[in-house]
Parts: structure tokens; C-alpha cells; sequence
């Protein structure tokens, strides 16, 4: 059986099933090698527990025709051998089964502990009830910046992810590209992700985190290397000001309605890091974590009610005048 | 009903019986293994915890002190002497000796628990202020509450035989008091030594 | 009465001997005799019923969130009630019952297998019973007056401590889990110590049935496994309460330290309420194969493993902590080795169908669906066990479906097996075997249907414990036949209630063994006297009524005007005391209602930790300083000392 096909293993039943569902949530396919080495256990897995249920319920259903058509017990010594034999070698096969997924466990927990290669990027995630925020990590300083809920990451080129959290536990997880990993305050851990493939991925939070765990999930966006990098140019740069009246009636609604309370936009005075950056906001396909797209209708229902979109969110209810919300949303867009 | 039934004939069994025989015996021993067994998981927890910091104890707390600790250790292993007493006394049926050695055990064990007070004193810290302190606090008082049923439990039965309102059926129930006083005062041993003498070694 | 002494020692009691041991064994009447009894089989009773109750509301919660997640974005309940609304699932289902349910089987059935008058320490078990009752009543004012717990039923910091999680909806979860925990406590120890100490004479280790093997071991891991969560909790309590740090990481606490301690408790409880079922099944599948079981030793051996393995792993919830490799390592292997026994028990019971003339009643149903469900649930188990596999799949629904199969399969499949079984003894009437066929088969049916696709939507991505999801993630379709199923499965428990409620009232007399069984219990009349056995049995064999010799040897010369039972020695079941229990008393209510004074009220005060102390005192001097009064001469026990 060539590599591909015993890949796709544990992806027939759930294909068969859902032909037809968006594959980016699934945690098949696999897209990168993390990924690909446990779904390759998992179809060993899935199989030999498919083959082992079989077997006993074809042993459970034989016996019961057996003993129905008997009219005496097999009893006496004989009997007894028998059964021993058959109860015997049963718990011997089971034995044996469970020596092999041993194994065949350690032999993928080592791989996955030891897929080295350089980093290409090293990137800091820290959960926040409930939302991402996300720290690309350079030596050089002035090549740091922070962002929000969208992780980009070159394709084929290993990126080393330090997870922490500062509130309660989190867990990062991005099935298509490996397994996931507790976000535990007091702690820092490290996971490696590399895609193969370019694509948007989806991530979310694991671990139940409070109101609106269910909602926080982020992306995660495998760009071949030419397009990561002009996306990393782009996300270091400030903000740019404001070139029309509206929009910079917007930015001073942004700057003077509290939103500069919590968020950052780099270039003004907007600077606190209680929410997500919103530096370059409009690049951002969704918003709230996941929630909703990134469109100008639902961003101005954001802004105006969190609170019915995401009922617990850490960020309160804006009451603005419509030609306030109208210059804020022009600006919020223009955050390129 | 066959009436050709084989007899098994009991009534020549004693109904005052010690020990092992004894079913509360086997109660109390119970409740010390899973008392024994919360003690340890205390102190896993202790243990645990002291793999978070550099210094045992933190930052700039002191360490605890040593003198209350330690008359209080030997104040609770000399419990042992008339508990001891009652234990011998209650084998033998003799009332006087039951109650004599409970109520002197009770009058020692009351002084442990107010010792008790000062040993927490001698932690030289409070319990909110860090996991240390939380943990330290968290052995000693835990030890305590079973050393406040315990004054409880020996103070009702002295009473108990000293008011003669004892039946013989109790003497048993004396014995295994004593049976559970020496596992309180033998677990404090070890307990001492981690609380008190941990931090200096750790 | 004076012509006792005469009667017993002449042997065998009469009709008057009979009468009186009636008086003595009676609680007494009405209200004041239900407040006061301590009878084993009157509190098991009340105590499988309100465990019952709590499976129902139990059912009705998890009804309301498989109509929440029927389609993305429904909008029937909002994120605060559905994270109340899991919690309460799981609480309830694990606290309230899942563990009482379990004891207080073995409380009435474990004095009657092992051929005894009364549970040790009778006064302490129904005093289990009203602590148990204080907590799910907490549990469920909380609700109700919007102060459900809403941190999951493993409850982790720091979202459960002081910061993450203001008010009191925690500190409700933390003190119902302490009643459940002194209720189980105590009741192990009773059980422990009435295997240990009265059985029928005869009835030596190697002939003690494997239900009550199953209790004894059960028994054990609670005491071992129950002060791990009673620590955790009122470090939970402290950290909330008085400002301690033993989960705070800024101070250095530890929240993995709750994590440790939880599931040192967690994983053995899971098994606290299967190692019964286990021993439900075989005690069934024997009677309903005909022969005696297959590998006796053999089972016996696989609990005792069970039991000693389930402590080693509780590090298979935390795989995704990022614990070090090598622990990991041997967590896997212990996970994988509790197959082994596990496999053995199945093998061994599809051996005795094999080899015996099954008989398709609605107890043997259950137990081969049992069969089939567990060993999905117990496959996927050892999946979710790899480390690798489990990093995609913790905390999805994969694992959701994982402890469905096992719970409902391995636990609560036996248990209406032993309900259909028992059912007979405990009420003198049969239940219907019609509706106990629809009842299994709507059962079955309903819980393939609601947890198998939650398989599927685990490894799609779905997380557990969310409120929603967008349409867009494809997993509607699945989820809404998991909520079909849910349904089916409720309409199944509904025909069982029904089942009761028509037997109880018309059901078939079932005389004293209906089924053809080995175990005492069916010697005795159905429902039993209040002490059981008029006679204490002599055991002769492992299977006590099927190979007793035509004699049929008892123990003669206990007294009828106390409570006494025979104490018999541990390894052999030599008789070597009489002792005697106490009777019916209001102290067990009133030390319960203290402690409950002392837990309820140290959520709001402080003050409660003196106050109810205060107030167990009197209670306490009640319960042991009540003395008796006999007639008839005095008793060694009761003279002066
Ligand atoms: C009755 C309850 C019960 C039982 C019996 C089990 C049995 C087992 N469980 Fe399960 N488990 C739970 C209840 C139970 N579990 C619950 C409630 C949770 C979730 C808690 C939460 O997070 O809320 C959980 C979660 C859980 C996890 C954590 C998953 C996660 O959170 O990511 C793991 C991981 O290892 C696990 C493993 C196992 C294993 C290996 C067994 C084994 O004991 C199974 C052994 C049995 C068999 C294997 C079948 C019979 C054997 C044969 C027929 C022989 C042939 C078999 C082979 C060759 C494989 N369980
Ligand atoms: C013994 C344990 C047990 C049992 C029996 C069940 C039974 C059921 N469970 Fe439960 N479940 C758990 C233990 C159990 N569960 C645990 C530990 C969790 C984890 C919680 C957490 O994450 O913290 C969980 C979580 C859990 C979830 C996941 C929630 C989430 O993560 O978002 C779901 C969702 O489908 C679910 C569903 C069900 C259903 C449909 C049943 C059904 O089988 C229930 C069937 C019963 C009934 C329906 C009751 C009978 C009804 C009647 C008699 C009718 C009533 C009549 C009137 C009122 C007139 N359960
Ligand atoms: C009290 C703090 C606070 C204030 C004030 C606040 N926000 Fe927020 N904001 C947040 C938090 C926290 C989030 C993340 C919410 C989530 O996803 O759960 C957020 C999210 C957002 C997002 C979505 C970002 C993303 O990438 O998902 C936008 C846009 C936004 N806020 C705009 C605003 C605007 C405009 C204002 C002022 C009118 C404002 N916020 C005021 C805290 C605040
Ligand atoms: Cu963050 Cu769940
Ligand atoms: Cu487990």
C-alpha cells in the first residue's frame, strides 16, 4: 500500500460520510508532516480496533447460536479445556495487538518530539479569554510586531510556536497540522508546525476557557515563502494615516470614544494591549476570533454590540451616533 | 420446610470481643487509612509545589521555627503512655483504668491542640502569602482537625467509663481509641520532620 | 419474653420466635420510623431512587443540550446556561449518580449475598445516605436560583479559582462534591468491613461471589481514590475562601497540582462505577446461561487488576499538558495494560454463553448490549490512550463518544440489567418482559445512534463543551441524528419508569426465585424480612443454593431480642462473635444536617465552621450515648463495666 493511500485511511469513513463539507475544518486531511505522522497512527488505530470489534462480536453472536440449539451444557473436563484454550489465545492475541500499538505509539511520539530542522520563524501565541494574540518573534527587534486571531506561515519551512497564557488554560489547536497543546498559565509551551500545502487552515481553542470558548477560534495561513514575506513587510509597518476627512473623523471617533482603552493601533496614540491589535485589521478575513467574517456590515455590528454577537466578550457596547459608526468603520477598514 | 435441618449452634460465641475481632476496629482502621492517605497526598501536593520555586521557602521568607514544633512532637508521642494504659486497662475490664488513662490522654491532647495554635505561629508566615505557606498551613491544620476529633472522641468516652454509665461492651471501643491515638501521634513523625525541618534541608 | 432462651437453644425458631424477631428488626412506623431507619435495604432503597431522580434531571439536561447543538447557531440556550447545563450533566451523572447508584446497590444487595442481618455500622449508612441527599439538593437550589457551577465537571484553574470565577457558582460544585464524597467514603467502609466481617459462616474468600468481589475491590479504590478529590476541593474551597495559593500560579500555586489531584480521583471514580457493573454481569450471565461462569479465578483476578491498574492512569487525561515524554510513555502502557483484564472478563463471559443454553430475558439483553457497547467504548478508550492519536482527539467529541460508549454501555447497562434482575427480590413482583424488551432495544438502538456519529464529529474538528458552531463547519447533519438518538434514548428510560410504576402496582408475584439463581438472597422470601434471614445460612459451595446439600445447614442460638449478627473470621468465615447493632435512630439525621449546616453554610461565613460543629455535638452524644433498653436478661455486652 503506497504512502498516499494509507494516509487517506481514517479520511474514508469521514469522506464518505461528508463528501460535501468545507474540508477546512476537518481534521483530516492532513496538511503537514505533524499531522500526517498521527494520522497514519490513527488509521492503524481505527482499523485494528474496527477488526478486534468485529472479532468479538462474531465470537458473542456465535456462541449465543451455539448455546441455543444445545439442549445439554458443555460441561466436564474436556469442555473446559476447550474453553481454556480459546480464552487462552484470545488474551494472548490481545496481548500481542496491544505489544505492537505500544510501539507503534513510542515510534510516533518520538518522530513527533524529534522533527528537527532549522526554525524559520519562531512565533509567540498567547490565549486570552477569547481571543489570539499572536507575536512574531525576530533578534532584531524592530522586526517584531503583534497581531491578532490570523497566524501566517510560510509553506514547507518549519515554525517553532511558543504557547502561554496569562488569564486561564487555553489549548492551540490546528488539527491539519499536528495535534494540540494546553495553554497553561505559570507555563510556556513549544510546539513545531510545518504545512506542505499552501491553504487556510482552522484552528481553535480546545480547552474550555469560560462563556465563550466555543468561540475562539483562529486561522492559520500556509503562504508560499514570497507571499509570507511580503505579508511580514506588511504587517511591521504602521498604520497608514488617514487620507480622506471621513476617515480621519474616524480615526479620532477610535481615538476618543475609548477604544484606545484596550486596542492598539500602531502610528497613533492607540496603544493599550487589553484586545486584539488592529494594526492591519483589514487584512483579517474574520473578526472576534473566528466569529464572523471580516465585513464592513458585521464590524459595525461589533463595534456597536459585542455583546449580542459573543455574549461575555471582553469588550463593551459602543453607543455612537450613525455618522460616528459611519467614520469609524471607513477608518477600521482602511487598517490595510 | 425440611425439618432434618443441620445446625450450626452459636450462642456459646462471646459478644465482647477486641481487635481485629472487633468490627469497629476494623471502622477505625479505615478511617485511618484514608486519613492516613489524605495526609499523603498533602503532602505529595507539598512536594509538588516545591519544584516551582528556587529557595524552600521563597523568596525572603524565614524559615519556620523549631521549639514549639518539637515540644508539641514529644507532647503528642507522650499521649501514647496513657492511651497505652487505657488500652491494658480496657483488656483487663478495669473501669478505673479506662477512664483514668482517656482522661489524662484527653488532658494531654487538649494541650497539643492548644500548642497546636503556636506551632502554626511557627511557620512564620501566613497562609495567603504563597504556595509555601498555603501547603504548610494546609499539613499542619489538616493534622489538627483530626487531633480536634480526637479530643473529642477520647474526651466523650473518659467521660463515658468515668461516670460509670459504661457497659462492658465499650472496653472494646476504648482500645480501639487508643489503636487510633498511635497512628495520629505516629503520622505527626514524619509530618513534623517535612514541615518543620523540610525547609532547611530542601 | 422468657421462652426464647428455651427456643433458641432448642434450635430452630417458631412462628413466635419469628414474631419477635420481626419486632426487633423493625424500624418502626410512619414518618418518624422512615426519618429514623437504618434498616440496609429501607436506605438503599431511598438511595437508588433518588439516584434514579438524578439520572433523570440528569437526562433532561443533556436532552436541552442535544437540542442546542441539533443545528449550528441554534439560539434555544445561551452560553451561560449551557455551560451550567453540561456541568450539571456531568455532575450530576458522575457525583450524583454514577458512584451513589453504585453503592447503594451494594448496599442492599452485599448484607444479603453474604448472608447477614444488617450492613456494619448501620447508623453511619443511613447517615451516608442524608449527606448524599444534602449535596444533590445544594447541587440543584444552586441551579435553580441561577447559581449553577459552570466549570465542567473536572472543574480546572485558575477558571474555577477566585479571579476567573467570582460568586458562588463554584463554591456550590465544590461542597455537593464534598457531601458526595464523606456519603462514598463511609459507605465503602461499611461495605469493606461487612464483606470483611459478617458473612455467612462457610462462606470463605474463595467462595465469595463476584459481585461482592466487585464491591470489596470498589470499596477500595473509593478509599484510595476519594481523598484525592476531598483534598483538591477544599484547596479549591481555601484558595476561594481564605486567600490561600495552592492553584495560583503568580504565587507560586500550580494549576496542573488541581489537574493531578483531580484525575487521581477522576479515572479510579470511572471505575468505581464499572467494576460493579462487571460484577452485576457476572453474576447474571451465569443464572441466564445455565451453568456456572467460566474462569472464576480468573475473574476474580481481573478485578483485583482493575482495581490496583486504575490508579496508575490518571496522566492519560493531562497528554496534552506537555508533561515530559517518558511519563507520558508509561501512562500509555499502563492504559494499554488494563485491557488485558478487561479482555479477559469479556472473554470469559462469551465463553460461559458459549458453553451453556442461554435464556433471552430482558437481564441478559442488557448484558450482551453491555457487551457490544462496552467493547466499542473500551477500543476506543485504547485509542484516545495513544498519546499522539489523543492529542487530536482530547477534548473534542471523539472522547465525548469515548465515555458515552463506557458510561452507558459499561456502567448503565449492567445497571438496568441488575434493575430487571433484582427488581424481583427487592419488590416481590416481576417486571414486564415486553416493555423490558422495548426498553432494551430503544436503548441500544438510541445510543449507537446518538455517540457513534459523535466519533466522526470529534475527528472533524468539533470541540467538546461549545454552545455553537457555524454552519459552516459541516458538523449540523451529524449532530442533529446524535440529537434523534438522544431522544430515543430518553422515550426508552420513560418506558422503564413506566415498566416500575405498572409492576410495582400489577406486576407478576415473583416468589422467591423466580430466575433459577445461585446467590443466598434468593433463598430468603421476596421482598425480604426486615432481617433477611430468619436463620443465617451455612455456605457449602461457591454457588450457595445450587449446590447445597438437602439439609440445608443454618446457624442457630442468636438471640431475637436484639439486633445481633454473627462475626465471622476474614480469610475462612469461621464463626467467632455475636455483636450487636444498634437500632433505629434520629442521630444519623441530625449529625447530617450539622454537617450539612457546616458545608452549605461555609460558602457565605466562616462562622459555619463553628457553628456546625457546634451543633454536631449534640447529635454525636446522641448517637453514642443512646443506650437501648431489652427486655430479657442482659447480655454480656450489657452489663456494668
Ligand atoms: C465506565 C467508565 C469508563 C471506562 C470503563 C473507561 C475505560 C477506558 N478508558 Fe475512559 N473515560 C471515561 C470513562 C471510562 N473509561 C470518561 C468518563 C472519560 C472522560 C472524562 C472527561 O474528560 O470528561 C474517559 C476518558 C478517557 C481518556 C482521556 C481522553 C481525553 O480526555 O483525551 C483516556 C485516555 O487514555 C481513556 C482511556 C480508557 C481506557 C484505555 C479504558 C479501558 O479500561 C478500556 C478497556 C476495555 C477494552 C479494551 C474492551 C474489552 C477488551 C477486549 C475485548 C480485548 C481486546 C481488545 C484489544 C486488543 C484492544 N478514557
Ligand atoms: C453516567 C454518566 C453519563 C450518562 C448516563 C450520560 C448520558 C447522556 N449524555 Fe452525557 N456526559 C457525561 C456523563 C454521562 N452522560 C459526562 C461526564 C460528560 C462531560 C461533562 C463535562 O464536559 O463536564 C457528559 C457530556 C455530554 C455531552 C457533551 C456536552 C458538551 O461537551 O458540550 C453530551 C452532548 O451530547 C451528552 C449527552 C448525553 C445524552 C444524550 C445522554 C443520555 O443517555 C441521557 C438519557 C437519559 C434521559 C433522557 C433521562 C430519562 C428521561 C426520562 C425518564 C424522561 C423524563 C420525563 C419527564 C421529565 C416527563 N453528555
Ligand atoms: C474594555 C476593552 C475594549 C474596548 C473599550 C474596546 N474593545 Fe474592541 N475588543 C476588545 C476585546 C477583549 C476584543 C476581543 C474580543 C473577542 O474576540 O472575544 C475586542 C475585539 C475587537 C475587534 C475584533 C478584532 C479581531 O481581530 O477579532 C474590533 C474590530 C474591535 N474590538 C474594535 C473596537 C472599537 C472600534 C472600539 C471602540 C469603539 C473597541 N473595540 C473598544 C476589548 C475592547
Ligand atoms: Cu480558550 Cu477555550
Ligand atoms: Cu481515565
Amino acid at each position: 500500500m503506497s504512502a498516499a493511500t494509507r494516509r487517506t485511511w481514517p479520511a474514508i469513513p469521514v469522506a464518505i460520510l461528508l463528501a460535501a463539507c468545507d474540508r477546512e475544518f476537518s481534521a483530516t486531511p492532513p496538511a503537514g508532516p505533524q499531522a500526517e505522522r498521527i494520522s497514519g497512527l490513527t488509521g492503524y488505530l481505527a482499523w485494528t480496533g474496527t477488526a478486534v470489534f468485529l472479532a468479538v462480536v462474531a465470537f458473542l453472536l456465535y456462541a449465543l447460536w451455539r448455546g441455543r440449539r444445545r439442549a445439554e451444557n458443555a460441561a466436564g473436563p474436556a469442555a473446559e479445556r476447550t474453553l481454556t484454550l480459546w480464552v487462552g489465545g484470545a488474551v494472548a492475541v490481545t496481548t500481542l495487538i496491544l505489544a505492537v500499538t505500544l510501539v507503534l505509539n513510542f515510534q510516533t511520539g518520538r518522530a513527533l518530539a524529534e522533527f528537527a530542522e532549522p526554525d524559520a520563524l519562531v512565533i509567540r501565541v498567547t490565549g486570552h479569554q477569547w481571543w489570539w494574540q499572536v507575536d512574531y518573534q525576530d533578534p532584531d527587534y524592530s522586526r517584531r510586531f503583534t497581531t491578532a486571531n490570523e497566524i501566517h506561515i510560510p509553506v514547507g519551512r518549519r515554525v517553532r510556536v511558543e504557547v502561554q497564557s496569562r488569564d486561564v488554560i487555553h489549548s492551540f489547536w490546528a488539527p491539519n497540522l499536528h495535534g494540540k497543546v494546553d495553554l497553561i498559565p505559570g507555563y510556556t509551551a513549544t510546539t513545531y508546525l510545518r504545512a506542505d500545502r499552501p491553504g487556510v487552515y482552522h484552528g481553535r481553542c480546545a480547552e474550555y476557557c469560560g462563556m465563550q470558548h466555543a468561540r475562539m477560534d483562529f486561522r492559520v495561513i500556509a503562504e508560499p515563502p514570497e507571499k509570507f514575506a511580503a505579508w511580514y513587510e506588511g504587517q511591521l509597518k504602521s498604520a497608514t494615516p488617514p487620507a480622506d476627512s471621513v476617515r480621519q473623523a474616524g480615526r479620532q471617533v477610535f481615538l476618543s470614544k475609548g477604544c484606545a482603552l484596550c486596542h492598539t493601533v500602531r502610528g497613533t496614540p492607540a496603544g493599550s494591549r487589553v484586545g486584539p491589535d488592529l494594526t492591519h485589521l483589514a487584512t483579517r478575513r474574520t473578526i472576534a476570533a473566528g466569529t464572523l467574517p471580516n465585513t464592513r456590515g458585521h464590524l459595525g455590528g461589533w463595534v456597536s454590540d459585542p455583546q449580542k454577537i459573543k455574549p461575555g466578550a471582553k469588550m463593551p457596547p459602543n453607543q455612537l451616533a450613525p455618522n460616528e459608526l459611519h467614520a469609524l468603520l471607513g477608518y477600521l477598514e482602511s487598517l490595510k | 420446610m425440611s425439618p432434618e435441618r443441620t445446625r450450626l449452634d452459636v450462642s456459646a460465641l462471646p459478644k465482647v470481643v477486641f481487635g481485629h475481632r472487633s468490627l469497629l476496629w476494623w471502622g477505625t482502621l479505615g478511617f485511618a487509612v484514608i486519613e492516613g492517605f489524605t495526609l499523603l497526598l498533602m503532602v505529595a501536593s507539598y512536594f509538588y509545589l516545591r519544584t516551582n520555586e528556587l529557595a524552600w521557602p521563597p523568596g525572603r521568607t524565614p524559615n519556620p521555627d523549631l521549639l514549639v514544633p518539637t515540644i508539641n512532637t514529644v507532647l503528642l508521642l507522650l499521649v501514647i503512655v496513657p492511651m497505652r494504659a487505657a488500652d491494658r486497662a480496657a483488656k483487663r475490664f478495669d473501669r478505673r483504668g479506662v477512664a483514668r488513662g482517656l482522661l489524662v490522654a484527653t488532658a494531654l491532647t487538649v494541650g497539643v491542640a492548644v500548642l497546636r495554635w503556636f506551632e502554626l505561629l511557627a511557620l512564620n508566615v501566613r497562609w495567603d502569602a504563597h504556595g509555601y505557606a498555603s501547603v504548610a498551613w494546609g499539613v499542619v491544620v489538616l493534622h489538627a482537625t483530626l487531633v480536634a476529633v480526637d479530643v473529642f472522641e477520647t474526651a466523650t468516652l473518659g467521660v463515658l467509663f468515668a461516670s460509670g454509665k459504661a457497659r462492658k461492651k465499650h472496653f472494646p471501643d476504648a482500645s480501639d481509641a487508643a489503636d487510633y491515638q498511635y497512628f495520629l501521634s505516629a503520622v505527626w513523625v514524619p509530618l513534623y520532620f517535612i514541615v518543620y525541618w523540610g525547609p532547611r534541608l530542601l | 419474653m422468657s421462652s426464647t432462651e428455651a427456643q433458641v437453644t432448642a434450635g430452630l425458631l417458631d412462628a413466635e420466635g419469628r414474631a419477635e424477631m420481626e419486632r426487633t428488626w423493625d424500624d418502626g412506623p410512619g414518618l418518624r420510623g422512615w426519618l429514623r431507619a437504618t434498616d440496609h435495604k429501607s436506605v438503599a432503597k431511598r438511595y437508588v431512587a433518588t439516584a434514579f431522580l438524578f439520572f433523570v434531571l440528569g437526562g433532561v439536561e443533556a436532552l436541552v443540550m442535544r437540542v442546542q447543538l441539533a443545528r449550528p447557531e441554534n439560539g434555544l440556550v445561551d452560553p451561560e446556561l449551557y455551560n451550567q447545563l453540561f456541568t450539571m450533566h456531568g455532575t450530576t451523572m458522575m457525583f450524583l449518580f454514577g458512584v451513589p447508584v453504585q453503592l447503594a446497590m451494594a448496599i442492599y444487595l452485599v448484607p444479603l449475598m453474604v448472608g447477614t442481618r444488617n450492613i456494619a455500622f448501620p447508623r453511619l449508612n443511613a447517615f451516608g445516605y442524608w449527606v448524599y441527599l444534602i449535596g444533590g439538593l445544594l447541587l440543584y437550589s444552586g441551579f435553580v436560583l441561577n447559581t449553577g457551577p459552570d466549570g465542567g465537571w473536572f472543574n480546572y484553574v485558575p477558571l474555577s479559582g477566585p479571579q476567573y470565577s467570582p460568586g458562588k457558582r463554584i463554591d456550590v460544585w465544590a461542597q455537593t462534591v464534598t457531601f458526595t464524597e464523606i456519603a462514598a467514603l463511609v459507605a465503602a467502609v461499611e461495605l469493606i468491613v461487612t464483606v470483611l466481617k459478617q458473612r455467612a459462616p462457610g462462606m470463605s474468600l474463595n467462595r465469595l461471589p463476584l459481585y461482592v468481589w466487585a464491591v470489596l475491590v470498589t470499596a477500595f479504590v473509593v478509599l484510595f481514590a476519594m481523598p484525592s478529590v476531598a483534598l483538591a476541593s477544599m484547596m479549591l474551597a481555601l484558595d476561594r475562601l481564605v486567600g490561600t495559593h495552592f492553584f495560583n500560579p503568580a504565587e507560586g500555586g500550580d494549576p496542573l497540582l488541581w489537574q493531578h489531584l483531580f484525575w487521581f480521583f477522576g479515572h479510579p471514580e470511572v471505575y468505581i462505577m464499572f467494576i460493579p457493573a462487571t460484577g452485576f454481569v457476572s453474576e447474571i450471565i451465569p443464572v441466564f446461561a445455565r451453568r456456572k461462569i467460566f474462569g472464576h479465578t480468573a475473574l476474580v483476578l481481573a478485578l483485583v487488576a482493575t482495581g490496583f491498574l486504575s490508579f496508575g492512569l490518571w496522566v492519560h487525561h493531562m497528554f496534552t499538558t506537555g508533561l515530559p515524554q517518558l511519563g507520558q510513555s508509561f501512562f500509555t502502557a499502563a492504559s494499554l495494560m488494563i485491557a488485558i483484564p478487561s479482555g479477559v472478563q469479556v472473554f470469559c463471559w462469551i465463553a460461559t454463553l458459549w458453553a451453556g443454553r442461554p435464556r433471552f430475558d430482558t437481564p441478559l439483553l442488557f448484558v450482551l448490549g453491555f457487551i457490544v457497547l462496552f467493547t466499542l467504548g473500551g477500543i476506543t478508550g485504547v485509542m484516545v490512550a495513544s498519546v499522539p492519536f489523543d492529542q487530536q482527539a482530547h477534548d473534542t467529541h471523539f472522547v465525548v463518544a469515548h465515555l458515552h460508549y463506557v458510561q452507558i454501555g459499561a456502567f448503565v447497562f449492567p445497571l438496568f440489567a441488575a434493575f430487571y434482575y433484582w427488581f424481583p427480590k427487592i419488590t416481590g413482583r416481576m417486571l414486564s418482559e415486553a416493555l423490558g424488551k422495548w426498553n432494551f432495544w430503544l436503548f441500544f438502538i438510541g445510543v449507537n445512534v446518538t455517540f457513534f456519529p459523535l466519533h466522526f464529529l470529534g475527528l472533524m474538528g468539533m470541540t467538546r463543551r461549545v454552545y455553537t458552531y457555524l454552519p459552516e463547519t459541516g458538523w449540523g447533519p451529524l449532530n442533529f441524528v446524535a440529537t434523534v438518538g438522544a431522544f430515543t434514548i430518553a422515550a426508552s428510560a420513560l418506558l422503564f419508569v413506566a415498566n416500575v410504576f405498572r409492576s410495582l402496582r400489577r406486576g407478576a408475584p415473583a416468589g422467591d426465585d423466580p430466575w433459577g439463581s445461585h446467590t443466598l438472597e434468593w433463598g430468603t422470601s421476596s421482598p425480604p424480612p426486615a432481617y433477611n434471614y430468619l436463620h443465617i445460612p451455612v455456605v457449602q459451595g461457591l454457588y450457595p443454593l445450587w449446590e447445597r446439600t438437602p439439609d440445608r445447614p443454618v446457624v442457630t442460638g442468636m438471640g431475637t431480642e436484639r439486633r445481633e449478627v454473627l462475626l465471622t473470621t476474614v480469610l475462612d468465615a469461621e464463626p467467632d462473635a455475636v455483636y450487636q447493632h444498634p437500632g433505629p435512630s434520629e442521630a444519623p439525621l441530625l449529625a447530617a444536617l450539622a454537617v450539612g449546616v457546616t458545608f452549605v453554610g461555609g460558602i457565605f461565613t466562616t462562622w459555619a465552621f463553628v457553628v456546625g460543629p457546634a451543633l454536631l455535638f449534640p447529635a454525636l452524644l446522641r448517637w453514642f450515648w443512646t443506650q437501648e433498653r431489652h427486655e430479657g436478661p442482659r447480655t454480656e455486652g450489657e452489663e456494668p463495666a
